[in-house]
């Protein structure tokens, strides 16, 4: 694994967070004993954070028709808002490992199949409730079940959550899963007292409260003062978060200093942006988003195993990556994970483009005159219509004629991905291995986009969920992937940095191993010079 | 009378008009022999500034700029002439109906161009096309119809104050037909408004499709029209980069060529008054 | 006069109600519905089924229709789909905040495009008409968008003057309220005034050709006082038509400078209510736009009416 070379910005945290993270994939990923008392490592920066402030962020991802309802939580404007209000139960340390959160330590028995949670103590919601265990449970139930919340899925496995002491929960699993407390770390699952129903004023144990929400426009929370339980967190007196959804207009008011904070920089100009003396960029390398082109493998011309092979051969990446990106990508290989994850399969050559190649494969399939063509939108990811026109030339030059179809963004997730041949498409990163593959390419779930049903594949998936020797289970994983490398309808071509702006004056705010704005937990995390 | 002689006299200003539609003309038409680069392929870094090999620089994703103009203006003309034409077709033969139709057929049609009206164009053009697909003919209908009643408006407008002249009434005492009074007596007198809205209808009109591109709605890759360049280049305006002012210019200078002709065809017709609907 | 007026009126209500039908209609027949909208990515069947039965959107379209009617006449507008806040409550400060920007731009329009209206057709071909002429043109030649970051680029970024984002908040004060919408108000200034200007300026010419003009002039009146005292009077009409026109257009066809200002009006959140299917809101918006249009349409039918008398007579 090449180790990239770390240009200005927050270098020491990334290089910090990166040997960490070494040291900890080498002995395991998932414990039978987990957790941390307090979760010092995602929090301690060094200097002691001054208290005070108000933080304006300017962010994209979120529309007026938000809401503040765990279930309904998709994109980047109610997540930062969200994680100011209420925590979560399992959080993602810097180093990728699950840490507690509101559920401060865990133990399971030898199956993996029964777990104990012990619910942290003396944590107070706004309203001044105590957190016990039956919040944690209603706050669990609400995505399962009969629910519209998209966790429906991962959390299908509970067979029984049980209250076991007013600070302790057993829960049971209808099959063994030594990763299970990374599934708990979904951003979806955030707690909330015990019957609440109130999304218009969410009460939360977080560090801020809500004072006004006007979906679409703008969100502004107060600090709860002294006394967060996350030591060197809750500094700033209030965030005003606004909406803005237009990059350049995004940009311009983070360089006019109206904004102290934006996320989704536009990776052409950050370079500008990096030069400013009176900005900070936060680069998150390597583990953003992965940008895909998703194949449906079971009905149409990608049934066809060349024709997938033929279209990942046909894929300029490097020149993407260069000019669409900026540079501000890495390589993709049609994969789900990404090098820095724990049993990423540094094995699987590097996929370059080859016309001859992929020539060959589209005449061994056959399509010579079918008519291939790609869905693409805005609304998929920014650069999803870019990024399928070069696409398309670099077909061209292999003498494969490919059709773009760019369609508005709206709608583009209910109508378009999912239910046609070959779309634009993108993933977040998951916090293991398990929780990434199982949701993108098991037989049976909600997101199977590529239509992708191999028996083989989900018993080694559910093999490694049990296994608990390490070497054992990177055999597994390494199998895994080979196939979803060699067969799979998952042309991932390049895995996006997260560009965070900052003015100079915002501290506290160094990548993680998950979402940008630093796990969406900028608010609580940072604080003024 | 003196006038006739010299009426059709070319102004210098309408002189450069012409002469400048006249070049956008022979561009589109000989668009494939003229581009340095292939429009379509990715040649260098984004927003690279303008340099001997590529004379406007590069467009957002490193292809010649100056090619994806030239390339464009097949389809930036060529679009807006069809939908405008269809706007004018529908436009005016509508609102001409309305106005010397009885007060039945004119109500429903005013309601209904009415109600046109009030549903903001974007939405009204989002609708349409989330439906049926944003294909080029989709394109110039949903724009050519959404137009058409701009048209209705102005048609009818002048159409009835023409119909209130004498003349019209006397021929119509005469028991001329509808199609009739239409084509001969109104058409002659409405065509100099006409014509010139025609003009300026067609410039709102690319600006009209570089809206729809703001919602992701406009022209299916490869193919691009000048208003979408705009748009997809526009996050380099706060840099102060060129790209996206090429193709703003392209289009800024058929919308002054097409005024100054405009213009100039105004000056030599006297204009019956009546509602402008310039918008 | 009266009974112009009243059965205008009429209309203007059956339109109204007819463009919430259309409205309506269109809606339903856009693919996908608000449980897919709003659910993305998490929309499966399950989670999409029980999304509508929670709305009620599982019940025929013509009693949604009516119960969405019946309630609106009796004031209360519904509850977004999507986020359960009352319509009303979403839509209000939306709709004050445009109203205000497009108050303030006609304020300024209206009677700068009159006046340079009127300059231009006094001195005809003069300094002034031409280079408004050239002003108007090259408002009108560059795409909304363009003219409005250029703004920001200009007169925020380098020159620092005023904000990039119109983003109004409660505690302001009228001054600064002014100042932070003094960019998209400029842009859309623009826009209109070029319209307005060109109308009132070719209007006053094309009546000059008429005889009474002539006789004017014979009688050995000034061209200012025949173009102010005998030509204006008689072309109120279209002018009020385009002014009509655009001040509709103000208030409803302003998205695009909304998104680059983050100028929290409502034809954003039109947009985003059809995006993703909210009926409710999504209908509030469509009536209030063809109520501000109607309502500016009949004014303006009314003052033509009023000014052509061959038309108020209804000769045909």
């Amino acid at each position: 694994m090449n180790q990239p070379k770390i240009t200005s910005m927050k270098a020491d945290d990334i290089q910090t967070a990166r040997r960490d993270f070494m040291v900890q994939a080498l002995k395991a990923a998932g414990f039978a004993v987990g957790g941390s008392f307090f979760p010092v490592s995602a929090f301690a920066q060094g200097p002691t954070p001054k208290r005070g402030g108000v933080l304006k962020l300017g962010l994209q991802g979120g529309s007026a028709s938000d809401s503040l309802d765990p279930r309904l939580i998709n994109d980047s404007i109610m997540m930062v808002a969200a994680y100011a209000l209420m925590n979560g139960l399992v959080q993602i340390g810097p180093g990728g490992k699950a840490e507690g959160e509101l559920l401060e330590s865990w133990e399971s028995d030898d199956t993996a199949k029964k777990w104990t949670f012990n619910v942290r103590k003396g944590i107070k919601f706004t309203s001044g409730k105590l957190l016990d265990a039956d919040d944690i449970i209603y706050s669990i139930n609400l995505h399962r079940g009969k629910t519209v919340s998209p966790d429906r899925g991962i959390l299908k496995p509970i067979q029984s959550m049980t209250k076991v002491g007013s600070h302790q929960i057993q829960i049971e699993l209808d099959a063994g899963n030594v990763d299970f407390p990374y599934v708990l770390s979904d951003y979806h699952l955030l707690v909330v007292p015990n019957g609440f129903t109130n999304w218009t004023k969410p009460d939360g144990t977080g560090a801020f409260e809500l004072e006004s929400f006007t979906p679409g426009v703008r969100i502004n929370l107060k600090g709860k003062g002294d006394g967060y339980w996350k030591p060197n967190c809750g500094n700033f007196d209030a965030v005003q978060i606004l909406y803005i959804n237009d990059t350049g207009t995004r940009t311009a008011a983070l360089r006019s200093g109206e904004i102290d904070g934006a996320n989704r920089l536009d990776p052409r100009t950050v370079d500008f942006l990096i030069r400013d003396p009176q900005l900070t960029v936060v680069r998150t390398r390597g583990t953003g988003s992965r940008f895909c082109f998703e194949m449906d493998t079971s009905s149409g011309p990608f049934k066809d195993p060349n024709l997938r092979l033929a279209m990942k051969y046909g894929i300029n990446r490097e020149q993407i990556i260069k000019t669409v990106f900026n540079g501000y990508a890495t390589l993709g290989n049609d994969d789900i994970l990404d090098p820095q994850m724990p049993f990423y399969d540094h094995a699987l050559p590097q996929r370059h483009y080859d016309p001859e190649k992929a020539k060959f494969y589209f005449a061994k399939a056959g399509a010579a005159g079918r008519n291939i063509e790609l869905v693409t939108s805005t609304g998929a990811y920014t650069q999803a219509v870019d990024c399928a026109e070069l696409f398309q030339q670099s077909l061209a030059s292999a003498g494969i004629k490919l059709n773009i179809k760019r369609v508005a963004g709206d709608g583009y997730w209910s109508t378009v991905w999912m239910k046609v041949p070959f779309c634009a498409s993108y993933w977040g990163r998951r916090p293991t291995a398990d929780i990434a593959l199982t949701t993108a390419l098991q037989s049976d779930s909600n997101y199977n986009d590529t239509h992708w049903k191999n028996p083989k594949f989900d018993q080694l998936l559910a093999q490694a969920r049990v296994e608990r020797d390490e070497a054992k289970r990177a055999q597994l994983y390494d199998e895994c992937q080979k196939m979803v490398y060699d067969d799979g309808g998952i042309l991932c071509f390049a895995i996006g940095d997260y560009l965070d702006g900052y003015s100079k004056r915002v501290l506290g705010n160094a990548p993680t191993a998950r979402y940008d704005m630093s796990d969406d937990r900028i608010c609580e995390t940072g604080w003024f010079a | 009378m003196t006038r006739s002689k010299h009426k059709y006299r070319l102004t210098p200003s309408a002189a450069l008009g012409f002469g400048i539609i006249a070049i956008y003309l022979l561009v589109a038409l000989f668009a494939p022999w003229l581009t340095p680069h292939d429009p379509l392929a990715s040649l260098g870094g984004a927003w690279q500034a303008p340099s001997r090999a590529f004379p406007m620089g590069t467009d957002s994703v490193g292809r010649d700029m100056l090619s994806r103009i030239i390339f464009g203006a097949r389809l930036t003309l060529g679009l807006s002439l069809a939908s405008t034409v269809l706007s004018f077709v529908t436009g005016i033969s509508t609102g001409f109906l309305a106005a010397v139709s009885n007060r039945w057929v004119d109500g429903a049609l005013s309601r209904w161009v009415d109600i046109m009206l009030s549903i903001p164009q974007l939405i009204f053009a989002l609708i349409i096309i989330s439906v049926f697909g944003s294909s080029t003919a989709v394109l110039i209908t949903t724009v050519g119809l959404l137009d058409s009643t701009k048209v209705f408006r102005l048609a009818r407008s002048l159409a009835k104050d023409i119909a209130a002249m004498e003349f019209v009434e006397v021929a119509r005492l005469r028991g001329e037909g509808l199609w009739w009074i239409m084509r001969r007596e109104i058409l002659p007198i409405a065509s100099p408004p006409l014509i010139s809205e025609f003009g300026l209808r067609y410039c709102f009109n690319f600006l009209f499709i570089a809206g729809l591109s703001f919602l992701g709605l406009g022209v299916q890759p490869p193919l691009a029209d000048w208003g979408g360049m705009v748009r997809s280049n526009a996050g380099a305006i706060s840099f102060g980069l060129a790209a996206p002012f090429f193709p703003a210019l392209a289009l800024a200078l058929m919308t002054i060529a097409v005024n100054l002709v405009v213009d100039w065809f105004l000056a030599i017709h006297a204009r019956p008054s009546g509602a402008s609907a310039e918008m | 006069m009266f009974k112009a007026i009243v059965s205008r009126l009429a209309l203007g209500m059956v339109t109204l109600l007819a463009v919430t039908m259309l409205i309506f209609a269109a809606t339903e027949v856009l693919p996908g519905d608000v449980a897919t909208a709003v659910l993305g990515q998490g929309a499966t069947q399950a989670t999409v089924a029980q999304y509508r039965k929670q709305l009620g959107l599982d019940q025929p379209a013509p009693i949604r229709y009516w119960r969405w009617l019946s309630g609106t006449l009796h004031g209360n507008f519904g509850t977004s789909m999507t986020n359960q806040l009352p319509v009303a409550q979403e839509v209000a400060p939306r709709l004050r905040n445009t109203l205000f920007l497009a108050a303030f731009s006609a304020l300024i329009a209206v009677p700068l495009s009159i006046a340079l209206g009127l300059l231009s057709a006094i001195h005809e071909n003069g300094l002034i008409d031409r280079g408004t002429n050239v002003l108007a043109v090259f408002a009108i030649s560059f795409p909304d968008f363009f003219i409005a970051y250029i703004l920001i680029y200009i007169f925020s970024s380098r020159l620092g003057l005023f904000p990039s984002l119109a983003t109004l908040s409660s505690g302001m004060s009228l001054a600064q309220r002014i100042h932070h919408i003094i960019l998209p108000a400029v842009a859309l200034t623009a826009l209109v005034t070029a319209h307005m200007m060109r109308t009132t300026r070719n209007t006053i010419l094309s009546e000059m050709s008429k005889p009474y003009i002539e006789t004017a002039f014979l009688k050995g009146f000034g061209r200012i006082r025949v173009i102010v005292r005998h030509a204006l009077p008689n072309v109120w009409a279209p002018i009020i038509t385009v002014v009509a026109l655009n001040l509709a257009y103000l208030v409803v066809g302003v998205v695009v400078i909304e998104v680059v200002f983050v100028y929290p009006g409502i034809g954003q959140l039109m947009v985003d209510a059809v995006s993703k299917r909210d009926l409710p809101v999504v209908q509030a918006c469509g009536l209030i736009f063809s109520a501000v249009f109607v309502s500016l349409n009949t004014l303006s039918d009314m003052l033509a009416l009023y000014a052509n008398p061959r038309l108020r007579r209804g000769a045909r």
